[in-house]
């Protein structure tokens, strides 16, 4: 190359490469670094040939990892230099230096497209390579009409056309629109024709891409991929030069079918049958051979080929087909191949009904279960997972939990929780459940979350038959040394509430149970020694007649426990002290726990969730997702006896007696005179089912949940907070069938402040929002997605915007299919300031339910500003320059959320509003700044000043300048209206504050975190 | 005693050992691999001198080009393993003749080994004073056995030497000259502030010795510090002469320095080990006399151009120079160049080390030198940060000047043969971080 005549260069390099250590290296090169920015400063005498060889140093520096931050611009005007080592240099520099974000690329973007439509084909070569590298969005809208005439012209050679469709490919994906779909379609469909393979090689890019976005537009192309299938796989009819290892171009092979997977299925017969011969070729035709590299490459081809034969549900004949050889692959000793056999077993699993095939080689799923190599038996233990029914189960979890007392500790926890899911899906007894479950704590207690153990209790409640069996068991596991926590926990509850059941067996009277749970006390963690608590009180509760020697040692730890450091356990030994002591009502108070409702399993939903997380958005990933759903769907049909609806969730079976008992209660701690009115009773029933539910309630709306656990304070009187938490909720018409499951205000509220995130869900949709705001202009995407496995009919949305702004929403689809996520960009232009809100009206059919909302859209004031900050002499200036109504309004606002100056501080800036700080001398006042952008006022500059009292922070005074009075008023009145009400802190607050009510004595209700945590896991799910 | 070290390695800068020598077996061979792959390979090297990697404490220090690492797995007395590497390297020195880097490692394999075993025993140091050392370790050939001349000196007793009541001295050396040299080396701290007030000053000086003394010969050294001088006084009841005394802060002395007559006379008495040794060091921290002033003013015109002037004044006797001044004023990375005026010297910019670099060969007294130079900075793609403006820093040797103003009064020499002696004696005031902020 050129480099060779460049001694200054060849030196500089052999002298770095001289160099004994590092720091002689960095020495030389800051030095070098110091030469260059001389020679660069003095432009004048720089000949093109020393610019050149200094950019190349440049880059040889940046190539060591050293930081080069000037110099860009030499860089780039080599582009237009007009021979060809310059032009190389500049080109290749630019593209490693400099990335899309840089400005000052776009005054590269005229030389760079008089290069493309130039006649100079290496010319040409370099700026397409150079644009499909590091072309941004500019470049997209300036140079896709240029490149996609090289990519179509039969005049360019093909080494142009293939740089041509790479750089279209990155300019599509930096902006979709430059690529016009329909116009598309037929040139695409020409484009496949292609003879030249390395031309279609870099097409199919392209095409992969251009599918995947718009998979209809693009029909009358799939033949065309069948035929370059058959080119290839059939016919190799092909140059020598494209064949790798023997094998026709893997590359294009492998798009090619990745391509055909975008498409939902292959409806054209004969189509379907060429691609089935060519299919069925590749199948046959691979093997493992010696040559890595060879199996490399006709290994993808198999894998991708096995993706397309899932993707179309070809005939079971094929898939069995597919299945043995993929039994070949994990009865290979090579461990990759071992891996992927295990791995694309586990995906046909997902989508086809090949099962019964999979199942004859389960023994050799097993066998790679205990392979020395983690990853594989991580595949082996999903497959299992995945093809685990009826039949099967019981041998699996039975090999499970052999496999988990020697299984890394690593894969514990997931191994438990499988196992736990599939005893739970597929038992064939209950009784096999529970033992399977106590088999698992006592195994790997340290793995097992608590939701497996929450989950045997609600079946052991739910089933009565079981119950006995439960207790007999969890008796067993106490008499056992080294008992492991989570086993003492489930025992104790179990023991506590069906303890009688085992009344008449030996060595199981109260006394005796007491005592063996009592041995463990000492040993157990704060959390356990609740239980045991509630535990000893029901064993109190149950023995009939009492037994003054067992009430004795009960009451002697209840009153130990009394000033114990927890306050929960200090609760509730001074509850169950003063309940046990009332004798005959204390029946009805610790009455056997109801009937759980029945809902999801909470370790099915984890699963579940897991999945989503880790999902590719693939055709293939989709249909899988679908597939486990459904699945989850029909195992979840459990037959129940009676089970209870949602909203009186958690309630104790309170008789008529209850009452009286409660307020014979409340006027005894009267008596004594404390002005509490929590009940007891109801509080031990939240606080168990805090224990129990808590976790699992994941399901129905939180409110509710809420506002019916507030129910249950005594009197029972509806709370109006709850219900004006889910008043706040909608703005419009309240006639819905379908209630929104987040804060409508709150989520609102949030996104005035933010710039991303959900602004709606109900159990059918969520609406996610992302926005982005330069100047005066926001552009704003909404992301709909279906929650569910069916398709939302009649979508519409509607904007309502105000004066003030001008909003252009794109068109939405009618149809948002399942679990499919839609995605709206939304204009938005401001035209003046003003503090009106843009409204969306939506709406959509689920099935028969017709649901419509209308949401206030998060383009408010505050969006269309920019904080900055302004040296102390030029805010003065300006300051004063305003002087004034209607120019410079003061007001004193009083009522104010009382809140520290960093607090306020910060809130101005999550309000775009750039606090100076040292600006005032006094330092109780607050000073910012800011720039407003609209149509009509163009940037403006805002200044903001607040005079707050120490003494008394409920009020201030604010200052507001601007060159604009409309602006002026609603910048000011907007700020009020924060100061005052604090939208972030406030819905949060009413949320929060009928959670302590409800369940005081548990701090963090686990219920209300899980509600909200939810949607914004859904969403980066989705996104 | 603490365990001092498990293992010594000696690595060049690429992280090779040149040697190495395992004293204990609580650490591997390859501890070494971690040192090289956790801290030489990564930027935490010069961070931290003491780093723990894998339940081993690696304890290292730079000479030249060579990195010295302890390795210990107990808990180990660092303080006591820095000593011991600095005297050992000490040790090196003295044995190779003043140079200690990679070269003088390869070259002096088998002694730097037969040292290592001598100087530290099952991780506990011994015995590493080079005079006793080079009694018994040599750099002589050995003689023969048969070799038919009989050797002219007799075996040094090394074992009478080492526990002997005047340890680090020989008996029976004769000179025919009898000669003392005596310098002063200080070296000033100082951080200034740019409006010129003093921050941060301090100066660290010690008193090296060489003696070619024969017999036994007892010394006795006056200085003009307080606490001697009021002693003195005191003993001879008459008032303190007037004039200045310095008060010493954190006086060290070699052990050759009988203690218990310091501390009952205040009097510096000694029985001097032959040849060159650090009789004492010490520390001043209150009327400190600065050698320099500098005064710069540095002006950023805009992003590209900066005017900087510099102006440097020599406060000591105009009789006496300064040699090696060295002004480094720092400047942006992005300077692109510079270009200069100086009254006297040379200035030049330097890229590596991203300042300009004044040198001025020789300075008097009582006078002043100017460096005014315009630097013109090239823009960067590079978000605009404010620069830092480290400071200036300034290097120089100033000979016959102390900082402290420490002056010897008096050095008395008495031998029962009752020779004659020459005393020689030499003051120097080198500058340590000498920083003046811009």
């Amino acid at each position: 190359m050129a480099l060779s005549g460049m001694r200054g260069l060849s030196v500089f390099i052999s002298d770095i490469r001289n160099c004994q250590n590092k720091e002689q290296e960095r020495l030389r090169v800051d030095k070098e670094l110091g030469n260059i920015r001389t020679r660069f400063k003095n432009e004048k005498g720089l000949t093109p040939y020393e610019k050149k060889k200094y950019v190349w140093k440049m880059l040889y520096i940046y190539m060591l990892g050293y930081d080069v931050d000037f110099g860009h611009m030499e860089a780039v005007s080599l582009i237009s230099a007009p021979k060809y080592p310059e032009k190389q240099v500049g080109y290749i520099v630019t593209s490693c230096l400099l990335n899309e974000n840089y400005d000052f690329l776009r005054m590269a973007i005229n030389t760079v497209r008089n290069d493309i439509i130039g006649r100079n084909e290496t010319f040409q070569c370099l700026a397409l390579t150079m644009v499909g590298n590091i072309g941004g969005k500019e470049f997209a809208e300036s140079l896709a009409p240029d490149v996609q005439k090289l990519l179509i012209s039969s005049s360019c050679r093909p080494l142009v056309r293939k740089k041509a469709a790479l750089c279209l490919l990155r300019l599509y994906r930096k902006n979709p629109d430059v690529v016009n779909v329909d116009g598309w379609s037929d040139r695409m469909s020409q484009l496949l024709d292609e003879r030249d393979l390395g031309v279609l090689t870099s097409v199919m890019s392209l095409f992969v891409a251009l599918v995947s976005n718009h998979t209809e537009a693009y029909w009358n192309c799939l033949p065309k991929c069948v035929k370059i299938l058959e080119r290839l796989a059939r016919n190799q009819d092909i140059l020598q030069e494209y064949t790798y290892y023997g094998i026709p171009s893997p590359w294009l092979q492998v798009k090619t079918m990745r391509a055909l997977q975008y498409f939902p299925t292959v409806e054209d017969p004969s189509t379907r049958r060429a691609l089935f011969e060519v299919l069925q070729r590749i199948l046959m035709g691979t093997d493992v051979v010696k040559n890595v590299n060879k199996n490399n490459a006709s290994h993808a081809v198999l894998f991708e080929a096995l993706a397309l034969v899932m993707h179309l549900d070809a005939e079971k004949e094929m898939m069995s087909q597919c299945v043995a050889l993929l039994g070949k692959f994990i009865a290979v000793r090579e461990p990759n191949i071992r891996y992927l056999g295990l791995e694309n077993m586990t995906r046909m699993l997902l989508v086809t009904d090949v099962q019964d095939i999979i199942k004859r080689h389960q023994a050799q799923i097993i066998t790679s279960l205990k392979d020395p190599d983690i990853s594989i038996r991580r595949r082996a233990l999903d497959l299992l997972y995945g093809m685990c029914d009826v039949t099967n189960a019981k041998d699996i979890v039975e090999e499970l939990l052999q496999y988990l007392s020697t299984a890394d500790f690593a894969m514990r926890e997931e191994l438990a929780l499988k196992a736990a899911i599939l005893a739970e899906k597929f038992a064939p007894d209950l009784s096999w459940y529970v033992d399977v479950i106590l088999q698992l704590i006592d195994k790997a207690g340290d793995f097992v979350s608590d939701d497996i153990w929450y989950r045997v209790v609600q079946f052991v409640t739910n089933n009565e038959d079981l119950q006995p069996y439960a207790a007999a068991k969890a008796r067993e596991y106490l008499d056992k040394p080294a008992l492991h926590e989570t086993m003492v926990k489930v025992s104790a509850y179990i023991l506590g509430e069906y303890s009688h059941l085992l009344a008449r067996r030996p060595s199981c009277s109260p006394k005796e149970i007491f005592a063996i749970i009592n041995e463990k006390l000492p040993t157990v963690s704060m959390p356990t020694v609740a239980i045991l608590l509630s535990t000893y009180a029901k064993i109190l509760m149950h023995t009939q007649p009492p037994d003054p020697e067992l009430q004795e040692q009960i009451w002697a730890i209840f009153k130990k426990y009394e000033s114990y450091i927890d306050v929960e356990i200090q609760q509730r030994a001074v509850e169950y002290f003063a309940l046990s002591r009332k004798g005959a009502a204390l029946m009805d108070v610790l009455a056997e726990m109801p009937k759980f409702p029945e809902r999801q399993s909470a370790l099915l939903k984890k699963a579940e969730d897991a999945e989503v997380d880790t999902a590719e958005q693939s055709a293939i990933k989709l249909r899988s997702q679908q597939q486990t759903s459904n699945a989850l769907v029909v195992t979840d049909q459990r037959p129940v006896n009676g089970s209870l609806p949602v909203n009186q969730l958690g309630l104790v079976r309170m008789p008529s007696q209850n009452m009286e008992a409660s307020s014979h209660d409340q006027g005894l701690t009267k008596e004594n005179g404390t002005v509490s009115t929590v009940d007891p009773a109801s509080t031990q029933s939240a606080d168990i089912l805090g224990d129990l539910l808590g976790p699992l309630a994941i399901e129905g709306p939180p409110a509710a949940a809420v506002s019916a656990e507030q129910n249950m304070v005594p009197g029972l009187e509806a709370t109006p907070d709850a219900a004006g938490a889910l008043a706040l909720a909608t703005v419009g018409d309240q006639s819905n069938s379908v209630q929104p499951i987040v804060n409508i205000a709150e989520r609102f509220h949030a996104l005035c402040l933010k710039d991303s995130g959900v602004l709606y869900e109900d159990p059918y949709i969520q609406i996610g929002i992302k926005a982005e705001w330069r100047a005066h202009h926001g552009r704003l995407v909404l992301f709909l997605g279906n929650k569910n496995t069916s398709p939302l009919m009649s979508v519409r949305a509607l904007i309502l915007p105000p004066t003030h702004l001008k909003m252009e929403l794109s068109l939405v689809p009618e149809t948002i299919p399942p679990r499919a996520q839609v995605q709206c960009p939304l204009e938005v232009m401001n035209l003046r300031a003003s503090r009106d809100v843009a409204v969306l009206d939506f709406s959509y059919k689920f099935g028969t339910a017709m649901a419509s909302v209308k949401l206030r859209l998060p383009a408010v004031l505050n969006k269309f500003l920019q904080p900055i900050s302004l040296p102390a002499e030029e805010f003065f200036l300006q300051w004063k320059a305003l002087s004034g109504p209607p120019l410079k309004l003061q007001e004193v606002v009083r009522g104010v959320k009382p809140m520290s100056l960093p607090e306020m501080a910060n809130l101005f800036a999550s309000l775009h509003l750039g606090v100076t700080p040292a600006l005032d001398t006094n330092p109780n006042n607050l000073v910012a700044c800011t720039t407003f952008y609209s149509e009509s006022t163009r940037a403006m500059l805002c200044l903001i000043r607040v005079e707050t009292d120490p003494s008394d922070r409920t009020q201030l005074r604010i200052t507001i300048a601007s060159g604009d009075p409309t602006l002026t008023f609603e910048l000011k009145e907007f700020i009020k209206e924060y100061l005052i009400m604090m939208p972030a802190s406030t819905p949060a607050a009413a949320a929060a504050a009928p959670a302590p009510a409800a369940a005081p004595l548990q701090p963090q209700s686990p219920i209300t975190p899980a509600g909200y945590n939810d949607p914004g896991a859904m969403l980066a799910g989705l996104l | 005693m603490p365990v001092a070290a498990s293992a010594i390695y000696f690595l060049n800068l690429r992280g090779d050992v040149l040697i190495n020598r395992l004293y204990r077996d609580d650490v591997g061979g390859n501890m070494v691999d971690a040192f090289r792959m956790h801290i030489m390979q990564t930027k935490e090297l010069g961070t931290c001198p003491v780093r723990q990697i894998g339940g081993c404490s690696f304890l290292y220090m730079r000479i030249s080009n060579v990195y010295i690492v302890i390795v210990v797995s107990s808990n180990a007395n660092v303080a006591c393993a820095f000593k011991f590497v600095c005297e050992a390297v000490a040790l090196f020195k003295s044995y190779f003749g003043g140079a200690f880097d990679e070269d003088a490692i390869r070259n002096n394999f088998v002694l730097i080994y037969e040292l290592l075993d001598e100087i530290m025993d099952f991780g506990y140091p011994q015995n590493l004073s080079p005079e006793i050392l080079k009694l018994y370790i040599t750099q002589e050939g050995v003689r023969s056995p048969f070799s038919s001349k009989p050797s002219e000196k007799p075996v040094p007793n090394a074992t009478l030497q080492v526990t002997g009541a005047v340890g680090w001295r020989r008996e029976g050396l004769v000179y025919k000259k009898n000669e003392v040299f005596l310098d002063i080396v200080e070296s000033v701290n100082l951080l200034m502030s740019s409006k010129g007030s003093v921050l941060r000053c301090d100066v660290t000086g010690k008193i090296l010795m060489k003696c070619f003394l024969s017999g036994m010969p007892d010394l006795k050294l006056g200085l003009n510090d307080k606490i001697g001088l009021e002693k003195e006084s005191q003993l001879k009841s008459r008032p303190a002469k007037s004039g200045k005394t310095i008060e010493l802060d954190d006086v060290t002395f070699h052990q050759c320095v009988n203690l218990t007559r310091f501390n009952s006379e205040k009097t510096v008495s000694f029985v001097p080990p032959d040849g060159e040794f650090e009789l004492m060091k010490y520390r001043i921290t209150e009327g400190v006399n600065l050698p320099f002033r500098v005064l710069p003013t540095i002006k950023e015109l805009g992003r590209t151009r900066m005017e900087v002037n510099v102006k440097v004044k020599s406060v000591f006797g105009a009789k006496m120079f300064a040699l090696g001044v060295v002004v480094k004023v720092p400047v942006p990375k992005q300077t692109a160049k510079a270009s200069f005026q100086v009254t006297s010297g040379r200035a030049k910019y330097n890229a590596s080390i991203d300042c300009l670099v004044w040198k001025i060969r020789k300075f008097p007294g009582q006078t002043e030198a100017t460096m005014s130079a315009e630097v013109e900075l090239i823009s960067t793609m590079a978000e605009k940060k404010p620069w830092t403006r480290p400071p200036i820093q300034m290097e120089f040797q100033v000979p016959m000047f102390t900082a402290s103003g420490l002056r010897v009064r008096f050095l008395k020499v008495w031998e029962k043969s009752g020779y004659n002696t020459v005393e020689w004696v030499r003051y120097i005031t080198k500058a340590g971080s000498y920083e003046i902020r811009c």
